[in-house]
């Protein structure tokens, strides 16, 4: 059987899943094709959503019209704002979701979308335009059953499958992508044959146990913010019942059993060779290396509401089930627990992504996008952003449009995918705000300002998705010329400054320059101008408070920002001969050989390229370009 | 100069020009070897001059005749290195060719190379390349051009542990400590969820404090660090016949290193640049300082004040008769001096002529030129008092700011650590407040050079002298 496709996914996770919708929204004929249709969307890890620097990137994903915001919304049973005690440009949306009801709401939403066909069968194969030696482009896959797809575009998202290997203990070592499914052997096999780097990584995952054998009454309740909370910007999904989360510490006795059958886990054994996450350390890892901690938190995380299940926050091992059985039973809430699940470790090919450009597709291929942890990130989060720039790129591509590159100060997933491409990875990569330079213009709140003009632009956007964008910045535009405009006279002001604490006024102010105050709030200025002031949602009145909170700052960032991008108006030529620059050091040249960048201003971010670097490689270019060109044409003099 | 041209090789004539034993040329850049090639073929005779320089063993000298280019025309026998990049002062391949030191053989052979392909080096641009190349940092390169430029043993102790990245490493030590503050914040703000209490931002903020103490610290070294290079300006003043020429005469006499006296007459300023206690100074005697009646003692005045205002110590000279006397001076001039700037070391000259019940005045330094009483305590009292900064226990210590552009950026990095650490105690929100650790960072990144700006390059490698 032959199937003819534009663009071609492999994998259902949540990189597959935004590639495949991306690629169906503008406009491309588009198949996902996955080992299992009942698991699209599946939340392999931790069953929540969203977090500091990662809240914010589905609010990306969800302001150029992907899916994760408003699957969230729609299955979460506990959303909390972590870091809301601090400034507001490092706040970060976090949900819960239900396990269960993830999947069934992703598959939901993308039957929504017209073009996008679904296929279960396990890709075995990748057809290719060009010679053996010389491979030019990709024309196609082949599946285990013997269709084959022809497709102008094939973007991989093959997550932990790629040869995966799952341990539980030493000697347990076992092929499979995920617990009880089966790893990619030949698919694996079909990208190491065409060139590519490949490395080795590794991750892990804790047990999960029967919340009837849980004592909640030693264990810390925390509830989720009370108010509300949702990812979505063009969506308002009805929300499910909430449920708490559980907090408690493990003591002394588990370090010593940890310590006791350290020689039984499978990555102290010495029979897992990937590099495994710093920040995600497992439990072994943590007991070993900082063995003066005597307690570790522990979150339990409800799994859904139609199940008792609870995952075990903080307990990620590859130690054999009788001991992880044993430690749980150690720790406080947990002396009588049944372990539903053991936790494992899991090792997986994943090429250096440094092959790619920021379109993801990859470098030396045409038509061939990686995304997900097939580049060497963890998180759904991390996945789902790489997944949307990828598929979108590809359609983009297909159709004969330019590419839709996000800035790193436009979005966290602009940062993310520059980090990927420029630095390279030698753990898995996770987003920190600390990751961004720019990040008090990348707030969770603003998302849609950021880079919902650009998603649609690009035709990412739906009628609907582009109609609630279209109010919501009116809002906010309204509301800022309100608030830049609007005297408050001392009568109305006093009481909202008195309620802050903040001293009063003998007369009239601005809005705008009241709000700015510690502890005012843009919603209770509003409120006190009665019905002078426009008619704005509280998500609108918040996002204006920080932009005039914090103006100062943001501007000095926007300026930094804008002296980077005039860096980046120097462009370099994909075929700018670096190995001939002699006045470049040697690793310089070699870095810049590998990576390629774009412009001067990603060749600065490349590790070991110095400064003088780069002003002999300007002059170099100039040379370069003057010798090719007969003179001076793309970067002028 | 304008921006730097790399791709090209550069010669010059490393020591001075004149007559010597010997002269040193060098080359640097890929060219280099080839062009000193061609210096060493004689027309006719390629094969003549025995392997060519990639073979050579690096770093050893080999004996060679120099020609004109394309003649037989002998320039000279001349001793030839040659240096593989990057194990070389530049970081290229390097060729350094010392001839005889007359007037013309280095001309000559500098054109050679000129016409082989060379371009004459810019001031200072070896030492430019150096750094371009990663060989040193910033305050190394400057450290440079202090060394050569040093007038005083202790000037070039203090510039030879620049070269030896003194400054680079207290600079190195100072941002380090600012990653450490900026790390705190990161947990603080990247791992909420993390069950480790946070440090308190409380704790941030006075660390920070703490690190702008080192900066100041390190700042305090700056004013004497900068009269390194030139000197400090020493002025002489007093009433006529108060004994300041004689003085003077008795500093300098004493410490002959570097004399440049100008020409003058007695009522002008007649200047010397003297070591004393190690350090540099421009020692000025004026013309004395009370207010004549001719035209020839007004101008005298004029010339005083010029050099006061610009002084960075005055010793002001009383002769021993002058014990009660001048009192016109005392309330009509000293009171001004003494809200000056800076500071003034009180001295009662010829005191050799004092009788022994004589005592001096508060503090008060006597001092005699006929017999040299003194004057060590004298020179003790100012080397102390504008250096002192630049020692400890008799040493020099390590890494001092020795000029304005590094004493700039550490304000700046001092003011920005003040406003984050203000931001802090204000409440202001950590990532907004690390807006200005960020700053002072890479302020203390640009005193290394870390940062690449050609505006900074211009100004540092500016007054450079050719061939180093």
């Amino acid at each position: 059987m032959i199937l003819r496709y534009d663009v071609a996914v492999v994998g259902g996770g949540h990189a597959g899943v935004e590639a495949a919708a991306a690629a169906a929204r503008l406009g491309c004929r588009t198949i996902l094709v996955t080992p299992d249709l009942g698991r699209i969307g599946q939340m392999s890890c931790n069953p929540a959503i969203g977090g500091v620097a990662k809240g914010t990137v589905v609010r990306e994903v969800d302001a150029m019209g992907g899916i994760m915001g408003r699957a969230t919304d729609a299955t979460g049973i506990q959303f909390r704002m972590l870091n809301r005690s601090k400034g507001p440009a490092v706040w970060g949306p976090r949900a819960q979701c239900d396990r269960a009801r993830y999947p069934i709401a992703v598959r939901k939403f993308l039957d929504e979308l017209d073009g996008l066909d679904l296929f279960q069968d396990l890709v075995t194969g990748i057809e290719f335009r060009g010679s053996r030696e010389r491979i030019r482009s990709v024309r196609g896959l082949r599946t285990r059953s013997g269709v084959v797809v022809k497709c102008e575009a094939l973007i991989v998202t093959a997550g932990t499958f790629l040869r995966g290997k799952i341990h539980l203990g030493q000697g347990t070592g076992h092929g499979a992508g995920r617990a009880g499914e089966e790893p990619s052997i030949e698919l694996a096999e079909a990208l190491g044959a065409v060139g590519l780097r490949m490395g080795r990584f590794k991750t892990g995952t804790p047990p999960r146990v029967d919340g009837r054998s849980v004592d909640f009454a030693k264990c810390e309740r925390q509830d989720g913010d009370a108010g509300p909370l949702r990812f979505s910007c063009y969506y308002r999904e009805p929300r499910l019942r909430q449920i708490p989360c559980w907090v408690t510490w493990s003591g002394p006795e588990l370090n010593e059993i940890v310590t006791r059958n350290l020689e039984r886990s499978a990555l102290y054994g010495g029979e897992i060779s990937g590099q495994g996450p710093r920040y995600c350390p497992s439990i072994e890892d943590k007991v070993n290396r900082f063995p003066t901690a005597r307690r570790h938190q522990i979150f339990l995380e409800p799994e859904g509401l139609d199940t008792n299940e609870l995952y075990v926050n903080g307990l990620s091992t590859s130690l054999p089930a009788e001991v992880q059985a044993e430690f749980l039973r150690s720790i406080p809430g947990l002396a009588k627990t049944r372990m539903t699940r053991p936790g494992y470790a899991i090792e997986y090919d994943y090429f250096p992504p440094d092959q790619l450009r920021h379109t993801l597709q990859v470098r030396s291929i045409g038509g061939l996008y990686f995304a997900g942890q097939i580049n060497g990130t963890t998180g759904y989060e991390e996945a789902a952003g790489q997944g949307l720039i990828a598929g979108a790129n590809a359609a983009l591509a297909v159709t004969g449009r330019g590419p839709l590159v996000v800035e790193r100060d436009q979005g966290y997933v602009g940062v993310l995918i520059d980090d990927l491409v420029t630095k390279g990875v030698d753990e898995p990569y996770r987003l920190f705000t600390s990751r961004a330079e720019f990040r008090l213009l990348l707030r969770q709140d603003n998302a849609g300002r950021r880079l919902g003009a650009l998603a649609r632009e690009a035709g990412l956007l739906t009628e609907e998705q582009s109609r609630a964008l279209g109010r919501r910045l009116r809002q906010e535009k309204d509301g800022k010329r309100w608030f830049r405009g609007y005297s408050l006279d001392p009568a109305r002001a006093n009481a909202v400054l008195m309620e802050a604490g903040s001293a009063p006024i003998d007369r009239s102010a601005r809005v705008g320059e009241l709000v700015k105050r510690p502890r005012v709030t843009a919603e209770a200025l509003a409120k006190a101008a009665g019905a002078d002031a426009p008619t704005l949602e509280s998500e609108v009145l918040a996002t204006i408070e920080f932009d005039f909170k914090y103006a100062g700052y943001v501007r000095r960032e926007e300026e930094r920002a804008m002296h980077l991008r005039e860096q980046a108006q120097f462009r370099l030529p994909d075929e700018t001969p670096y190995g001939r620059f002699v006045t470049l050091s040697h690793e310089a040249r070699e870095k810049l050989a590998r990576i390629r960048p774009q412009s001067l201003a990603q060749a600065a971010r490349i590790p070991g390229v110095s400064p003088a670097d780069l002003q002999n490689l300007v002059l170099e270019v100039r040379k370069w370009e003057g010798r090719v060109t007969g003179r001076s044409m793309v970067n002028g003099s | 100069m304008s921006r730097p041209r790399l791709l090209d090789t550069i010669v010059a004539q490393a020591t001075p020009r004149g007559l010597g034993a010997v002269a040193l040329v060098r080359l640097s850049g890929p060219r280099s070897w080839e062009i000193a090639a061609g210096m060493m073929a004689e027309a006719g005779n390629a094969q003549g001059n025995g392997n060519p320089l990639r073979e050579w063993p690096v770093r050893s000298g080999r004996l060679r005749t120099l020609y004109r280019p394309g003649t037989r025309e002998a320039i000279d026998q001349a001793l030839v290195s040659v240096f593989r990049a990057p194990a070389s002062y530049t970081g290229e391949d390097v060729v350094e060719i010392y001839t005889h030191g007359s007037l013309s053989i280095p001309t000559e052979v500098v054109e050679g190379c000129r016409v082989l392909g060379a371009r004459v080096a810019e001031a200072g641009e070896f030492t430019q390349r150096a750094y371009l190349n990663g060989k040193m940092d910033l305050t190394q390169a400057e450290a440079v051009d202090d060394i050569v430029r040093a007038a005083s043993p202790r000037a070039r102790a203090v510039a030879l542990r620049q070269l030896d990245r003194g400054l680079s490493r207290r600079i190195a030590r100072l941002r380090s400590e600012l990653i450490g503050l900026a790390a705190r914040l990161v947990h603080h703000i990247d791992f909420p969820e993390e069950d480790d209490a946070p440090v308190p931002v409380a704790n941030i903020a006075a660390e920070a404090d703490g690190v702008m103490g080192r900066i100041d610290r390190l700042l305090a070294t700056a004013p004497a660090g900068e009269l390194l290079r030139e000197g400090a300006t020493v002025v002489l003043a007093g009433p006529p016949n108060a004994g300041k020429s004689s003085l003077f005469n008795a500093l300098v006499g004493s410490e002959r290193a570097i004399v440049t006296a100008e020409p003058g007459t007695t009522r002008d300023a007649i200047e010397a640049v003297v070591a004393m206690d190690g350090f540099p100074f421009r020692l000025v005697d004026t013309a004395g300082l009370r207010e004549g009646e001719s035209g020839i003692e007004r101008m005298g005045i004029e010339i005083a004040h010029r050099y006061l205002d610009e002084a960075d110590a005055i010793i002001f000279c009383r002769e021993v008769g002058d014990a009660n006397g001048a009192k016109g001076w005392r309330e009509a001039e000293w009171k001004g001096w003494r809200e000056w700037r800076c500071p003034v070391v009180s001295v009662r000259t010829k005191w050799d002529l004092a009788g022994r019940k004589m005592v001096p005045d508060g503090d008060e330094i006597p001092v005699s030129a006929h017999s040299g009483e003194g004057l060590a305590a004298l020179k003790d009292r100012l080397g102390s008092m504008i250096f002192g900064g630049l020692t400890r226990g008799g040493r020099e210590v390590g890494g001092v700011v020795t000029n304005r552009r590094q004493a700039d950026h550490l304000r700046v990095a001092r003011r920005e650590l003040e406003s984050f650490a203000g931001a802090l105690r204000k409440g202001i929100p950590g990532e907004f407040a690390s807006t200005h650790l960020k700053s002072a960072e890479s302020a203390l990144e640009e005193i290394v050079g870390v940062v690449g700006e050609e505006e900074i390059l211009d100004r540092v490698f500016g007054d450079f002298c050719i061939g180093k």
